[in-house]
């Protein structure tokens, strides 16, 4: 399914990030893998909207953890939770570890690199692929 | 012998007797000498006097004549009713017996036999106004008819013997109390003792006044009571006021600094008191004083170190405290606690000081507050930290106290003290400082992010790409640094607009004009808004109005209210009097992407931009927070 080209060919991934010039630079580097990037959206509000136009064809997510204004990220990683969308940190802030209900989920710390970022994505996916069998 | 001769004889004895009694005040030397002459007289050799002691248990031989050793000055008799010198006492007249072999009637004690005695006369002697001394006793080894003769001369000889006997005693006891008061007062050495007369020059000064005040009894006596004074003292009369009280009341307190005769001074606390003989004249003054120069000194340092531990807990802002350590009542509460506890101290220091003082503590470290003071009680150190209900104003309070114990002589926990301090205002601070470094990671986290990210899409341009990445960073360089400066999480929107304006032009108005009114922009507005202007500026440089000496710019913002009442700042970029190639009018460059895209993406901001024909309008629209 994928190749070495363009490994994440057809995946659906919303990004959720503040700061547009990373934004950006984030949804080239999807873009460049073959991704099909939801976003990116900069706040809550507007990520929320987008989960719920795409209904269940998210494949992951990729989250910024705090997005001004004193907002987080978490009521979105919740509601992935919910729809069982795997989906990772991607966060400057190092305090991430003082919410233990997010801790052992997998965290970039930024500045990110665009191969950690894409090879973070594609472990994503293979695990959530092991997984999936097990809790269906 | 004749009884002429025996007569003068007697006579004689009792001239030598009266004789001896002027030349000698020592009782046992006249009593010897009696026992002497009257054995003489009798032609006995032995005689004694026997003293009635003990209320009238026993009969003491006093003195005596011809007898061995350990019977005078030793032997005491029962007095009972079996003896004759009983007998002649109680009958209050002389007994004479001719020989004690032929009565039956008396014992005679063991001594006597010993001695060999077989006859013997009583005669009592009683002493002025009636009173029994004892009995005057005449031994003889031989049977013995007493005679008239006899009788009449003991009889004589015992009268004479009472009075001189009262004398005796008199004067032994007078002696006895004067050797008694000089002893008291010479080895009273803590006390001052003199005397001085009616005029009160010193009469007798004892030991503990030269110990005192450094004179020698030669030296004071004669000299007015004054020379103790102090000038001061005697400048306003102090020690004619101190024998005037004493003249009307009887005695004068005297306690006030004196001088020695080397010129110190001595703290005297004592008593001036007026003699008087028996008819009321003033015979002169008794002076006692104590020494309490020490004494006062460690009175005056206690005070001292007193008055010191009370200042340093009046001046201090922290509360000091103390409890007794058995019942935790407090001892001390210094003044701080009313500011701190917003309640008066003597609201706490009385009653049960210590269920006042709990009423006080947020009842949910109530029970942890107490348990810590137990423990101190237990002799441990603890800082500990709790909520009080500030009473004045009903506010929460964070308190951070230090107990420790204060131990005893013997390493027991006598007292337990303690420090305590508001800590709310710092706890707030360092609470505030928490989330100020948060912030300041996740700031620079992303700052390296955006960074990265316009590396990136800079370099990738290739050309001139180094100097627009440069000059992209400095342009975020002197937001954040901005946002340093100003020492908040705020910027001031003209000082951003001429801190890049001025980082690329001399220019002075009206070449270029910035106006607008004081809005501050917070730290996420401030890095893109700066990286925003940052194109604008470098366009102008470029390509507009800042490149010639003809362009003209204006940059002014206003703030206003949209239908929800949000607040918005609104900047105006203008550019005139630019020929705009027409190359430059199609170029749509990562400048212009970020001047459009990067604040409405993340400010949700709304951005306009076009070229004119003159020049670049650029305007800005963004809420503010």
């Amino acid at each position: 399914m994928s190749n070495a080209q363009e490994p994440l060919l057809g995946r659906r991934i919303l990004l959720v990030e503040d700061e547009y010039v990373i934004a950006m630079e984030m949804e080239r580097w999807l873009r460049g893998a073959g991704a099909e990037v939801i976003g990116p959206v900069s706040n809550v509000e507007h990520a929320l909207d987008r989960i719920a136009t795409e209904a269940n064809s998210l494949d992951a997510a990729i989250l910024d953890v705090n997005l001004g204004h004193g907002e987080r990220v978490y009521p979105i990683a919740d509601r992935l939770d919910a729809l069982g969308v795997p989906y990772l940190f991607a966060t400057g802030d190092v305090r991430i570890g003082a919410e233990p209900a997010y801790g052992n989920r997998i965290r970039l710390e930024k500045p990110i690199l665009s191969f950690e970022l894409l090879k973070a994505i594609e472990a994503l996916l293979t695990l959530e692929r092991v997984i999936d069998p097990l809790s269906s | 012998m004749s009884d002429l001769e025996q007569i003068l004889k007697r006579q004689r004895v009792l001239a030598d007797f009266g004789e001896f009694t002027l030349s000698s005040d020592d009782i046992d030397a006249v009593l010897t000498e009696a026992c002497r002459l009257v054995g003489e007289a009798l032609g006995t050799g032995r005689a004694k006097i026997l003293e009635i002691q003990n209320d009238g248990q026993c009969l003491f031989v006093r003195a005596g004549i011809g007898w061995a050793a350990g019977v005078v000055g030793h032997l005491r008799l029962p007095m009972n009713e079996y003896s004759s010198e009983t007998f002649a006492i109680s009958e209050s007249k002389p007994l004479f017996i001719r020989d004690i072999r032929e009565e039956p009637r008396f014992g005679v004690p063991p001594f006597m036999k010993e001695a060999g005695v077989i006859a013997l006369a009583n005669v009592p002697i009683r002493l002025p106004g009636g009173k029994a001394y004892g009995l005057l006793q005449v031994d003889a080894t031989e049977p013995r008819d007493f005679g008239p003769q006899d009788t009449e001369f003991l009889r004589t000889y015992a009268s004479i013997l009472g009075p001189v006997i009262d004398r005796l005693q008199t004067v032994r006891t007078l002696r006895f109390t004067e050797e008694r008061f000089r002893l008291v007062v010479e080895n009273a050495r803590d006390y001052a003792i003199f005397t001085t007369d009616a005029q009160d020059r010193i009469t007798d000064w004892y030991a503990g006044a030269e110990d005192v005040y450094g004179w020698s009894a030669e030296e004071a006596t004669g000299q007015p009571a004054a020379i103790i004074f102090t000038p001061e003292d005697l400048m306003v009369g102090q020690d004619a006021t101190e024998i005037g009280t004493a003249l009307r009341d009887g005695s004068a307190p005297n306690v006030r600094w004196h001088l020695r005769k080397d010129g110190t001074r001595v703290f005297i606390e004592g008593v001036t008191t007026t003699l008087r003989s028996g008819d009321g004249t003033l015979r002169g003054f008794l002076k006692i004083g104590q020494d309490v120069t020490e004494r006062r000194e460690a009175d005056e340092a206690l005070r001292e170190s007193e008055a010191r531990f009370r200042q340093f807990g009046e001046a201090s802002s922290d509360l000091l405290w103390i409890r007794n350590a058995g019942t935790l009542q407090f001892e001390y509460v210094s003044p701080a606690f009313e500011a701190i506890y917003g309640r008066s101290r003597e609201s706490v220091v009385t009653g049960d000081t210590l269920a006042r003082w709990a009423d006080l503590i947020h009842p949910e470290d109530r029970e942890g507050t107490l348990a810590a003071l137990r423990q101190v009680q237990g002799g441990m150190r603890v800082t500990h930290e709790f909520r009080i209900v500030r009473a004045s104003d009903g506010e929460m309070r964070w308190i951070e106290t230090s107990d420790f114990p204060l131990l005893d002589d013997e390493g027991r926990v006598h007292r337990i003290a303690g420090i305590a301090k508001d800590m709310t205002d710092q706890k707030a601070g360092a609470a505030r400082l928490t989330v100020l470094v948060d912030e300041l990671q996740h700031r620079s986290r992303n700052l390296l992010g955006v960074v990265a990210a316009v590396a990136s899409r800079t370099l990738d341009a290739g050309g001139s790409a180094t100097e627009t990445f440069e000059t992209r960073l400095k342009a975020l360089s002197r937001a954040q640094g901005l946002l340093s400066r100003f020492g908040s999480d705020t910027v001031e929107v003209g000082a951003l607009v001429r801190a890049e304006l001025a980082a690329h032009t001399d220019a002075d108005p009206p070449k270029v004009v910035v106006s607008g009114p004081d809005v501050h922009l917070t730290a996420r507005q401030v890095q893109n808004f700066a990286l925003a202007l940052h194109e604008l500026t470098t366009n102008a440089v470029k390509y507009g109005a800042l490149k010639g000496v003809d362009g003209e710019l204006a940059v002014d913002w206003t703030v206003q209210r949209d239908p929800k009442a949000r607040r918005w700042l609104c900047l105006t970029w203008t550019e005139s009097g630019v020929a705009v190639p027409p190359e430059t009018v199609t170029r749509r460059g990562y400048g212009r992407e970020l001047i459009e895209n990067a604040l409405s993406y993340a400010l949700q901001a709304r951005t306009t931009y076009e070229l004119g024909r003159d020049g670049v309008r650029c305007r800005i629209e963004l809420p503010l927070a």
